[in-house]
């Protein structure tokens, strides 16, 4: 069965099962290979992406539920590395296997866009994903970095 | 310059050709026509237009300098530290350096340079500070690096990338670096002693003339060095890259999700695998009905995986299996769910829980065992002594459970194999290519891509083996392999589930009289001997150590931290235990002990002590609720080559209901002759901070009925960024001997730590991790 799908602000018809989760859409199909699958039960976040602007965690969530949304996944954020978020966590140096990078900043850029100047508990609340190289403690800064690279831009 | 996601070029024209003008999707593609660099005859890396001057590196003609790394970046920094160890000597222009792997398949048709061979091995004496490559004896299987083949070692293990590779990898930049002048010098009929390099510039400063590696690299491709084993390598004073904090140079296209990671990899024509094997180890597939899912959407055909030859997975049993093929994972992972599967499981492997392994770990330390040190009496110490000290700990089983799930991309034909693959261990996984197709080495080409996470020679798994089993059951068709997140924690090796007791007979004055540690675990697991072989860390002149093994069906392997992870949670709780018992200070009397030892580089040891204390403000007042704890961790001192020595302190605070906050660390490392990347060096630590805190509050692996029970990440807990410790302060010490690594095994004292800032705050003294199973609750 085929579906339209928009994402990063392309449109996408997309001919497979709808109850398919979007993550699997999103790579298999639309062949953006940046959002990533680690445990499949929306528990770990590498696969984040934004539907309409909200974080969710796309391998739990059935592509025809993000239909005439708008979906945006780590290639949408920029086409280069230039996004703030981005540019934080290069200062930082932040990545290490890097693995769960796109789902982390996808993650860090909806807690801006709510927040745009996170505390410390804010960050808690909001950064729920996971890092098994344990990225946190530079994550952390580079969110409070992004926010003031965000904040000199407005 | 190009910014490329790691495949190497000349390599990707050769399996393009291969697979009959396939592409790989996010790859790099070649600027020019992929025809006019396949030239009649010519070998896959001999590009005229980027001429290689050695091995491990190619010179653009527009100064790009390409480094070839044969360990695998999996967020340790090698991809950036191998390359700043070359870059060093070559002295070239840092900002035009673009790594790319080592090919695997030359590794099979190319013996090392002789140059390479005759490195320096004289521990703490060598004045340059190079690395002592560990190379055990040739193995045809890689298991332990390949001591003559062209990149030796391309296994990626034991932290060791920067010890084992130092010494030839900066031979390889100082080969290279020579011969650029000596070509600069035979062009302007010079004397090669009147030029100098920098940045990439050769210079003639009595005629003031200048050219470039990229104008010269041509004429140094075809200039042999007349004596390159006069070549030496730039001591540590010498360096100017090395010992700088370097930005990691992946990390620009990790925050763009351009990375392409082995489960990125897509090939036209290319089918998916779903597998599911046995839960419980040893077990195979009786019957599958692959009829009842055969006409489900995309579904192409199944795959019975045998158990995996135990030859090429180090011995270990894992399991047999099915696997489905299908147009899509996804598809392949639902037709597979819905497969009816019996298996064949070995009764006495299904008869293992958590329970009665516990009780025969338990048993095995009444036991007499393997002693492995037995200095003066123990007996007679503690006979004499004021007070006895016993304590009995545990750790469990536990997967490493890197994100990116076990994955691997396989093209089979008659004539070749080609692998996608993020590996630990590409030789390895060579050989088993080989021995599973019957295609010789030299025909296999291994395609490296960065790992999302390692934490411990993934190649000890089956995933290449499963991989390259369907592959081979599919020739002419690229098959990629995924597992699922549950399949993972079948298809990863364990730390092996531990306990050790140990005792103390302290004299009136609360010293230890006697020693006596035992420890036990399974007989295949690694490092029986860390953290307590060959002597006491802490003064005991009556010391006794011994293993009690115990044979168990789980697979045990290399994971972070090995078994010194384990070992020093129990050696650094017990301290901390006789601490109390004397009415001693942890910190002093650490100190003190380790003083009036004589093992090697215990002056080392003290000053971490001293620094991480004096960091914390140790002994100042802290609020309820909150405590402090320091810990010692060391590897390999007592062979008194080579040593990894730190201490940190720990700043805990509990709540009344139990809720344990890892507030502050406070770390004292050491430098060792001279770290490469100091900035890679911190992120590990503060990586294996969180790594080993989770360790002591959450992970476990449970056995029932001889299956893993927690695997996927609901029961199998990974902290997040609201557990993280808010601050970390890390600083260096220099020393003067080899740093043996410090990848894997810092940052333990955290286990012993919260344990015993635990019992500071709520009196309970826990011996069995994680402590999250224990009621933590105060007040």
């Amino acid at each position: 069965m085929a579906f339209d799908l928009e994402v990063n602000g392309v449109r996408h018809s997309v001919d497979a099962d709808p109850q398919t989760p979007l993550l699997w859409i999103i790579r298999d199909r639309i062949g953006l290979s940046g959002t990533k699958f680690s445990c499949g039960i929306g528990s770990c976040g590498a696969c984040t992406v934004h539907i309409d602007g909200q974080a969710v965690r796309s391998c739990s969530v059935a592509a025809e539920a993000a239909a005439g949304r708008a979906i945006t996944t780590i290639e949408g954020v920029s086409s280069d590395g230039s996004h703030p978020v981005q540019l934080a966590f290069k200062e930082l140096d932040a990545p290490q296997c890097g693995y769960c990078q796109s789902g982390m900043i996808m993650t860090a850029l909806a807690l801006l866009n709510a927040i745009p100047e996170p505390t410390d508990a804010d960050i808690d609340a909001w950064v729920t994903n996971a890092c098994r190289c344990s990225t946190y403690y530079r994550v952390r800064q580079a969110i409070h970095l992004a926010a003031d690279l965000m904040r000199a831009e407005r | 310059m190009t910014q490329r996601t790691g495949v190497d070029r000349r390599e990707f024209l050769a399996m393009a050709a291969a697979a009959k003008g396939a592409f790989v999707m996010g790859f790099w593609l070649p600027p020019r026509p992929a025809s006019a660099q396949q030239r009649d005859g010519a070998v896959w890396y001999e590009d005229p237009e980027a001429p290689e001057i050695n091995a491990w590196i190619v010179i653009d003609p527009d100064d790009t300098v390409t480094i070839r790394i044969a360990q695998t970046e999996l967020g340790q920094g090698v991809w950036t530290s191998n390359a700043m160890m070359v870059s060093e000597e070559l002295q070239c222009d840092w900002s035009r350096v673009r790594p790319e792997y080592a090919s695997a398949n030359r590794d099979a048709r190319e013996m090392a340079p002789e140059w390479t061979l005759e490195v320096m091995g004289d521990g703490a004496q060598d004045p340059t500070g190079g690395g002592e490559p560990s190379f055990g004896n040739r193995a045809p299987t890689g298991v332990f690096g390949i001591p003559d083949s062209l990149y030796r070692r391309m296994r990626t293990n034991a932290a060791a990338s920067v010890k084992d590779g130092r010494y030839y990898l900066q031979l390889a930049g100082a080969e290279a670096r020579e011969r650029l002048l000596l070509a600069a010098a035979n062009e302007w009929d010079v004397p090669v002693r009147e030029l100098s390099a920098r940045d990439s510039i050769v210079t003639h400063a009595p005629s003031g003339r200048t050219t470039t590696y990229g104008a010269i690299a041509h004429l140094a491709a075809v200039t042999p060095h007349p004596n390159p084993e006069a070549i030496t390598i730039k001591p540590p004073s010498e360096w100017t890259l090395m010992g700088t904090e370097q930005k990691n140079l992946d990390v620009p296209m990790k925050v763009t999700g351009e990375t392409v990671y082995a489960i990125d990899v897509s090939l036209p024509g290319m089918k998916w695998a779903a597998v599911k094997t046995c839960p419980v180890y040893g077990g195979d597939v009786a019957a599958y009905d692959f009829e009842a899912i055969r006409d489900l959407p995309g579904v192409q055909s199944a795959v019975q995986l045998p158990i995996p030859d135990p030859a090429l997975t180090r011995g270990r049993i894992f399991s047999g299996g099915v696997a489905v093929v299908a147009d899509t994972w996804y598809e392949a992972k639902t037709a597979l769910d819905r497969m009816p599967i019996n298996w064949t499981v070995p009764p006495e492997n299904a008869g293992f829980n958590t329970d009665n392994m516990r009780q025969a770990l338990l048993d095995s330390l009444d036991a007499r065992g393997t002693v492995r040190v037995d200095e003066g009496d123990v007996d007679a110490g503690f006979a004499a002594a004021a007070q006895i000290v016993e304590a009995t700990y545990s750790t469990p089983y536990l997967p490493r459970a890197r994100m990116e799930p076990g994955n691997a991309t396989v093209l089979v034909t008659d004539e070749r194999v080609d692998i996608w693959i993020g590996d630990q261990s590409p030789q390895e996984t060579r050989f088993s290519a080989s021995q599973i197709t019957g295609i010789p080495e030299q025909q296999v080409h291994l395609h490296m891509c960065h790992l999302g996470g390692g934490f411990g020679r993934n190649g000890n798994g089956p995933q290449a083996e499963q991989a390259i089993t369907i592959a081979n059951a599919n020739r002419g068709t690229p098959i990629h392999m995924l597992w699922t997140r549950e399949e993972d924690f079948i298809g990863t090796t364990y730390r092996a589930m531990g306990m050790a007791r140990l005792k103390a007979g302290l004299d009136e004055d609360g010293w230890p009289l006697a020693l006596e540690v035992r420890i036990a675990m399974q007989d295949d697991g690694f490092g029986p001997t860390a953290s307590f072989g060959g002597a006491s860390r802490y003064h005991a002149p009556h010391y006794r150590f011994s293993n009690h093994e115990t044979d168990f069906h789980v697979p045990v392997g290399t994971r972070r931290g090995v078994s010194q992870a384990a070992h020093e949670f129990y050696r650094e709780t017990f301290i901390d235990e006789l601490a109390r018992a004397a009415g001693r200070d942890p910190y002093l009397y650490r100190r003190e002990l380790i003083a009036r030892t004589d093992i090697p580089y215990k002056d080392d040891m003290i000053r971490a002590l001293d620094m991480a204390a004096e960091m914390s403000g140790w002994g100042t007042p802290l609020p309820a609720g909150t405590a402090r704890a320091i810990g010692l961790e060391e590897r390999g001192a007592e062979t008194g080559r080579s040593a990894t020595i730190s201490a940190m302190v720990h700043t805990v605070s509990i709540s009344p209901d139990g809720r344990v906050r890892l507030e502050r660390v406070d770390v004292a490392h050491e430098t060792g002759f001279g770290l490469v990347n100091p900035l890679s060096v911190r992120k590990q630590i503060e990586g294996q901070i969180t790594w080993f805190y989770n360790d002591a509050m959450h992970q476990a692996c449970t056995i029932a009925n001889g299956r893993i029970v927690e695997n996927n990440f609901d029961t199998f807990s990974l902290s997040r960024i609201d557990e993280d410790p808010p601050e970390i302060n890390i600083r260096f010490f220099e020393t003067d001997h080899w740093l043996i690594g410090m990848g894997h095994d810092r940052a333990t004292s955290v286990q012993s730590g919260i344990g015993d800032a635990i019992f500071q705050i709520t009196g309970k003294r826990f011996r069995d991790l994680p402590f999250s199973q224990h009621d933590l609750s105060w007040g």
